[in-house]
């Protein structure tokens, strides 16, 4: 199982592959039924589990709290049982001093639920840095398809770290949306390659928002998260004032950028095209020591 | 949305004494999630509960259903069917994938 | 009401000390005699990666140069613009950053209180207004995720089915009153109210603990948040 590309699993058999076997208990499960009620009245079927998965594991031995989103559920979207139970597992982290891992599969806020899931996701928010406060690790895992969207590109991205593949995207506007809104000729939203190398994870590794990047196997994601158990990122006046410093020389750096490719060069990238079909591993090991 | 709710007959379950519930499938487009409970009280026939966002196929599920609790052993259990739209070579697979968590988690 | 017109319902003549550059807010006021740190975006403006940076620079001064100030967020924006150059460079980090800054400067003992005066809508809400210890909206503010002829456009609902149930789910209603039902925003102020009192008093009454489900479920708006999250930590504790 752990051989499989991470990208191809579903929700629950991530959870297994990444876990200890036998470890997952789930917390709230299906039989409880807590599902939407507001899908009903728009003529949507409900999942049992209003398409989060929670619960307690070990990795590595290590005891975690565990969380996965279920993509192919209205998007992995966050509605107001969905938001509640993920603020109850990170809240629970916090108390009970144990690090919290998402694996996030999300376009953002559910629609469908208005506000609710907004709020849900501000509260989240609040419970990742309540976790980060206490000195327990956040960890999210960006590795599908579907990638960390709007509210989820955020929370994800307020964690400690961030364990990406090539495959996964974090960011804020859709592809479709920025299609819509700049024309088809700055945005292709149907051109593949161009939307992983905008949001994807090599990219985001590149500068510095994903912290591991990892081969597209459940066994390399979970190795990943391995190496981050324990730590921390830190939140004070010099980290903060780095940060401040590195995303304002980003935005001088490339915010006239027509292509991320020059991203890619200035990272010292020499051959794009052999990097871009890389794995992750090839990827990083050609990539010199010191960031753009 | 439609409900569609009936008991069949069906072989008692050997329901592993570790599991309390057992789940298959998602619901997303052309799918549908597949929950299996113990009923114990009553090990002879199956109940089964459908919520499906496509009208009109209620001959298409029993039929289903029926021929599922013929040929497996599910007497004593409560299925319960979260579905948008899987075609009947879907809904099987879903039914015996959830069975084969039960016993091969 | 012009921004001017709404700083001195806020700020009197101490507005003046507050510079608005492209639309963000910053500076330093006076709310009925207490010294403020202000924020904030102003005229529905779109928030982007160099919005950010400029907030949260403002946000790492204040905790510089002045310990303990509390710290008023005025949210009067869009959202963010959908901008291929500013996914590249990463939109979600910049949020992130300034929400850690804000983070910051909760943990050094700054209060953080909202107000949100005009557009307050999703990710732009999302990536500061929405962390404060408290947050307030004013009556005409458009507070929310999206009206419903846009979540018609991407949800293909009719809009005349979602408008039927906004009337018995205000979660899905925009405003402030439906928003502040849902336990958003702690209460909606009148733009006739004496809005100095108003925000001297939130600042007063300003406390860290996140309290939105609680509030939601009192005033049925959110009838499961509180609920489920609770049931999680009971539980996650067996």
């Amino acid at each position: 199982m752990s051989r499989e590309p991470y990208h191809e699993l579903k929700a629950r058999q991530r959870i297994a592959a990444i876990a200890d076997t036998d470890s997952f208990r789930e917390i709230l499960p299906p039989p409880e039924r807590l599902m939407s009620t507001y899908l009903p009245q728009l003529g949507i079927p409900v999942s049992f589990d209003d398409g989060l998965a929670i619960g307690h594991a070990t990795i590595g031995g290590t005891p975690v709290y565990l969380a996965a989103q279920v993509g192919q559920f209205v998007g992995g979207s966050v509605g107001e049982v969905h938001s509640a139970k993920l603020v109850g597992l990170v809240k629970s982290a916090a108390r009970d001093r144990i690090p919290c891992v998402l694996l996030v599969e999300s376009g953002g806020v559910r629609l469908h639920e208005g506000s609710s899931g907004e709020i849900g996701i501000a509260e989240a928010i609040r419970a990742v840095f309540a976790c980060r406060e206490a000195g327990v690790t956040t960890i999210a895992v960006i590795g599908s398809d579907i990638g960390a969207y709007g509210g989820m590109g955020i929370l994800s991205s307020c964690c400690d770290f961030r364990v990406m593949t090539e495959h996964g995207r974090i960011g804020i506007s859709g592809p479709i949306v920025i299609e819509k809104w700049m024309g088809k000729n700055v945005y292709d939203s149907s051109d593949r390659g161009l939307v992983w190398k905008i949001s994807g994870g090599k990219t985001r590794f590149i500068l510095g928002d994903a912290e591991v990047l990892v081969d597209e196997s459940a066994g390399a994601v979970r190795d990943g998260i391995l190496s981050l158990l324990g730590k921390s990122a830190p939140l004070d006046a010099a980290a903060l004032s780095a940060r401040q410093t590195a995303l304002e020389q980003r935005v001088e750096k490339f915010g006239t950028a027509t292509h991320p490719d020059e991203i890619w060069a200035a990272a010292g990238i020499t051959d794009v095209a052999i990097a871009t079909l890389d794995t992750a591993e090839d990827f990083k090991a050609t990539l010199p020591k010191t960031a753009p | 949305m439609e409900k569609i709710q009936k008991s069949f007959p069906s072989k008692p379950i050997h329901w592993p004494a570790s599991r309390q519930w057992a789940l298959a499938g998602v619901v997303g487009s052309g799918n549908l999630e597949v929950l299996i409970e113990p009923t114990p009280s009553s090990p002879d026939s199956v109940e089964v509960v459908i919520e499906t966002s496509i009208a009109g196929y209620e001959d298409s599920w029993l039929a289903a259903i029926e021929h599922f609790a013929t040929h497996y052993a599910v007497g004593g259990t409560l299925i319960t069917i979260h579905d948008q739209g899987a075609v009947p070579v879907v809904i099987m697979m879903r039914l015996r994938q959830a069975l084969s968590h039960l016993t091969n988690p | 009401m012009s921004t001017d017109e709404l700083f001195a319902k806020f700020f009197g003549d101490s507005a003046s000390r507050i510079e608005v550059v492209d639309n963000i807010a910053t500076g330093y006021a006076s709310v009925g005699g207490q010294e403020v740190c202000v924020i904030g975006t102003v005229d529905g403006t779109f928030i982007n990666n160099a919005a950010a940076l400029r907030l949260a620079r403002h946000v790492m001064e204040c905790t510089k140069s002045k310990p303990g100030l509390p710290i008023v967020m005025l949210v009067d924006s869009a959202g963010q613009e959908p901008n291929r150059t500013a996914e590249m460079l990463g939109l979600a980090a910049y949020f992130a950053h300034l929400l850690s800054c804000l983070e910051f400067a909760r943990r050094s003992g700054h209060k953080l209180v909202t107000v949100a005066t005009g557009k307050a809508i999703g990710g732009a809400f999302i990536c500061y207004g929405m962390f404060a210890d408290a947050i307030y909206a004013l009556d005409t503010a458009s507070v929310g995720l999206m009206p419903v002829e846009a979540m018609s456009a991407v949800t293909k609902i009719p809009v005349a089915t979602l408008q039927e149930l906004s009337t018995r789910m205000p979660a899905l209603e925009f405003g402030a009153a439906p928003f502040a039902l849902l336990g958003g925003v702690k209460e909606v102020w009148p733009t006739t109210a004496d809005l100095v009192q108003k925000l001297s008093d939130a600042i007063r009454t300003a406390s860290s603990e996140d309290d939105r489900a609680a509030t939601g479920k009192e005033r049925g708006g959110r009838l499961l948040a509180f609920d489920v999250q609770q049931r999680v930590l009971a539980e996650s504790s067996r």
